[in-house]
């Protein structure tokens, strides 16, 4: 029996692979792409910057709120061009937006996203079933089998990230009051053997004292889970 | 401006003073080198410099006539022209391409292909126990670089740091057989479970950042075992898995985690942010609508008629456009005057052969012309009987402006001097304005005919009050060339808007109550002529060199809406149909085109967005009377 079952589970890990491949550079990209927006989104809902510096741009079925003032654009650039590399090598366990008072150096604000990489499905779904069901139709078994996992379709997707913007614009009444004059950090949580470039050191967790914090929605991709959590400093 | 065309004989440009029709060509037919071009599908290659080439030619025969301008210039050609990699649509494309082709080595799905499912991915802190990983061949150097500036600072605190080196060392020698890198791993991880000790207190930032670092270096012997592990296939005894772990969980930090920060500081707010205001802030900001919402202009002309004869020359005044819906233009020596509605063209005056027609302006009545001659002489006819009704003499150079006001008629000069005449009586000259020391070539009256600007060749902007001709009230020496364009805005009674020469290029707008300055555009060209809008608050000019074209500006945010390229060589005129909607343009490549730059949305009331009640109606009524 295992010498007839290697042949077709070799070419078919594979296949796997290479889906899983792309599967994971796409969930990437949706999930960078959701960072972009989510970091202008931030800054223009927590007032780190002028409203006059946005632009209303549709995605997600929404009107999103977008930098369009160079610098940060240029910086925004630079942060997610870095974050897409180590998403795509799956580096990344929590992205952290920190707000940070000007006046005082105390951080205010802390919104953190953490990426979770769902194991190679193919992987996965080898190991446990292996056990009794080699016997059963090895083809259908096996393309049956990553379906459940990624039958999400790219629809679903955006409805989940929608309705988590949604839930992100919607906080701004919850959260305490900023004075505005405000600046913001990106942190990531980084496997340590990730390569990193100059522009990035290593840093504090920038917890807040005294802080509460508020789970958000999550969504997922085929291959990223990411759950938001803000947290903030509690009124005196 | 000798013609390109080979169908007419090729006029001179010498031959100012004779009498035919300058090349051979019927004055204010349509051009033939006119066109509703947009829709030829040529390639940029062809220069269409004659008529007879071949598809020029046989695009002649379904549309009238084909413009040179359209077809190099048009905007819409300028689209599909462009390489549509522009497009960022495409540009995302190419990215996503990139990174498909462009998978690197993957060690980290190797990696983690190696784990077990039970292995937490998201590593809670101390989830230690793995099984044996392959051994990375490139070990972080880097990061125990980064580690060794800070070591010197965990080491002050030695003696916790030295108890844990021996129970470090310990275990270690049942694990490793070589102790070279390992060794120097403990060192490492001795070093930073001192601090870690250290960083069990709360927090205090400074000791943080070490904290970190070190943990950093603690992952990196974690990553050492694991090579070390390959080889003789044991597992990491429990003793050391339970102590790293205990003491990751006790700073709360995770083994194999690093926290990174973008080092760069944020960009600077322009300002604080009051966040009420956010808040309930309007569903469409104003400035995002303006740039998002700009008005679309059409860019192409909706007619365009041949000038021969044109006098390229940027004093004088030749284009005048009626409240009667008439347009009068002076090609050398003949007035012409044009039907808009009938498109049926006459002319209406022929000057002696010594000497050439300077100046053309309307009545406001739109009853009679003026035109202004070489010699210094004004003539005034009665467009329906086409008869002259009086000549009148005083200035002894080319009269080369004039502007109505009611029966008074201002005539400026070569020599600077602007006369006021009342054409009712025999003795018509009323007024004599000095001010300027060269020619004058803008002449323009308030609507309500209290005010009158002039511009001279002086570089001067002269403002009078009607009452007071003696003197100007301001005199603006802002300007660094000639000022011929002066417009009159229709909505604000005081505004005025001046646009100088080619050393100039400026459009300056003038509070002519105060005299204050209150804006300016430099338009990077000469400003030939400006007209405002009766029904935007905009305002549009031609210009001469280098783009010889139309720009349609806000006021009083002074943006660009739109830069229409609109002639071959420069605009020298232009005039504003009684609608407002239609401007004519004359210019130098002796073509008479109409633009509908203003066009009007159904419903739509002159001054719109003024908001001025009085004014529209004061303004309407004008119109009607003129």
């Amino acid at each position: 029996m295992p010498s007839a079952m290697p042949p077709p589970s070799a070419s078919d890990k594979a296949d796997k692979s290479k889906t899983h491949k792309l599967a994971l550079k796409g969930s990437s990209k949706t999930v960078v792409e959701f960072f972009d927006y989510a970091c202008n989104t931030i800054l223009f809902q927590r007032g780190v910057y002028p409203p006059e510096d946005f632009t209303t741009v549709k995605k997600y079925g929404l009107n999103m709120m977008t930098s369009c003032d160079d610098q940060v654009k240029a910086y925004i650039k630079k942060i997610m061009s870095q974050l897409s590399r180590w998403m795509q090598k799956a580096k990344i366990s929590k992205l952290v937006i920190v707000v940070t008072s000007k006046e005082t150096g105390e951080h205010v604000e802390r919104w953190q996203f953490d990426v979770n990489v769902f194991q190679d499905p193919s992987k996965q779904t080898r190991s446990t079933t292996s056990g009794d069901k080699e016997n059963s139709t090895p083809p259908q078994q096996q393309q049956q089998q990553p379906s459940p996992v990624s039958a999400k379709s790219d629809d679903d997707v955006q409805k989940e990230i929608q309705a988590l913007f949604r839930q992100i614009t919607a906080s701004v009444t919850m959260l305490p009051m900023l004075d505005g004059n405000c600046t913001f950090n990106v942190l990531v949580y980084a496997d340590a053997d990730s390569e990193v470039p100059l522009e990035w050191g290593d840093s504090d967790a920038k917890e807040i004292r005294n802080a509460e914090s508020v789970k958000l929605r999550s969504f997922s991709t085929n291959s990223h889970r990411i759950d938001t959590v803000v947290s903030y400093r509690l009124a005196d | 401006m000798a013609t390109l065309s080979v169908a007419t004989p090729l006029k001179c440009r010498d031959s100012i003073f004779s009498t035919r029709f300058a090349g051979g060509r019927a004055p204010l037919t349509p051009s033939p080198k006119t066109p509703r071009a947009q829709v030829v599908p040529q390639d940029a290659g062809v220069q269409t410099e004659s008529i007879h080439h071949g598809n020029v030619n046989l695009m002649s025969r379904f549309s009238r006539s084909v413009s040179k301008t359209n077809v190099r210039d048009s905007p819409k050609s300028n689209i599909a022209g462009r390489p549509s990699r522009d497009s960022p649509r495409r540009l995302d494309l190419g990215i996503s391409d990139f990174t498909l082709t462009g998978t690197g080595s993957r060690p980290s799905t190797a990696s983690s292909a190696k784990n077990t499912p039970s292995r937490s991915r998201s590593g809670r802190a101390g989830s230690v126990h793995r099984t044996p990983k392959r051994p990375l061949s490139k070990v972080n150097y880097t990061a125990a670089d980064r580690f060794i500036p800070n070591r010197t600072a965990s080491e002050a605190i030695s003696t916790s740091g030295a108890a844990v080196k021996l129970d470090n060392t310990e275990q270690t020698p049942g694990r490793r057989p070589k102790s070279s890198a390992p060794s120097d791993g403990s060192a490492v991880l001795a070093a930073s479970a001192a601090s870690a000790f250290d960083f069990g207190r709360p927090h205090s930032s400074s000791h943080d950042a070490t904290a970190t670092l070190s943990f950093e270096g603690l992952s990196l012997s974690d990553r050492n075992e694991d090579d070390d592990e390959d080889a003789p296939k044991t597992k990491a005894s429990p003793n050391t898995v339970a102590y790293q772990q205990s003491v990751a969980e006790a700073c709360g930090v995770s083994i194999k985690q690093r926290i990174l920060a973008f080092k760069p500081a944020a960009p600077e707010s322009s300002r604080p942010i009051d966040l009420r205001s956010q808040y309930n802030r309007p569903l469409k900001p104003a400035a995002a609508s303006a740039s998002q919402f700009r008005r679309r202009v059409l860019t192409a002309p909706e007619r365009v008629l041949d000038a021969p004869g044109l006098v390229d020359d940027y004093y004088l005044n030749l284009l005048d456009w009626s409240s009667g819906n008439q347009v009068a233009i002076g090609l050398e020596r003949n007035v012409y005057v044009w039907s808009a509605e009938s498109g049926t063209v006459a002319s209406l005056l022929e000057c002696p052969a010594d000497t050439y027609i300077s100046s053309v302006k309307w009545s406001g009545d739109g009853a009679y012309v003026a035109a202004g001659l070489g010699t210094g002489e004004v003539q005034i006819w009665d467009v329906e009987d086409g008869t002259k009704l009086r000549s009148m003499y005083g200035h002894d150079t080319r009269v080369s402006v004039m502007g109505w006001n009611k029966h008074i008629l201002s005539t400026g000069a070569r020599s600077g001097l602007v006369y006021n005449h009342d054409v009712r009586i025999a003795q018509h000259k009323i007024a004599e304005l000095v001010s300027h020391t060269s020619e004058v070539c803008g002449l323009e009256w308030r609507a309500d005919g209290s005010q009158l600007a002039t511009g001279g060749n002086d570089n001067l902007v002269s403002i009078w009050d009607a009452r007071q001709l003696n003197a100007p009230k301001f005199q603006k020496t802002n300007h660094k060339a000639a000022i011929k364009a002066l417009a009159w805005c229709p909505w604000q009674s005081n505004l005025l808007a001046t646009g100088g020469g080619s050393h100039d290029r400026h459009i300056h707008f003038w509070n002519t109550t105060s005299g204050a300055r209150v804006n300016s555009i430099d338009t990077g060209s000469q400003v030939t002529s400006l007209r405002w809008s009766l029904a935007y608050k905009e305002l549009v000019s031609s210009s001469g060199f280098p783009d010889n074209s139309l720009s349609i500006w806000s006021y009083p945010t002074l943006v660009k809406n739109i830069e229409i390229p609109a002639h071959e060589s420069r605009v020298l005129h232009s005039a504003l149909s009684p609608d407002g909607q239609m401007l004519a343009t004359a210019a130098a490549d002796e073509s008479l085109k109409f633009w509908k730059v203003f066009e009007k949305k159904a419903g739509m009331a002159n001054l719109a967005g003024a908001g001025s009640a009085a004014s529209t109606k004061g303004l309407t009524k004008a119109t009607t009377i003129r």
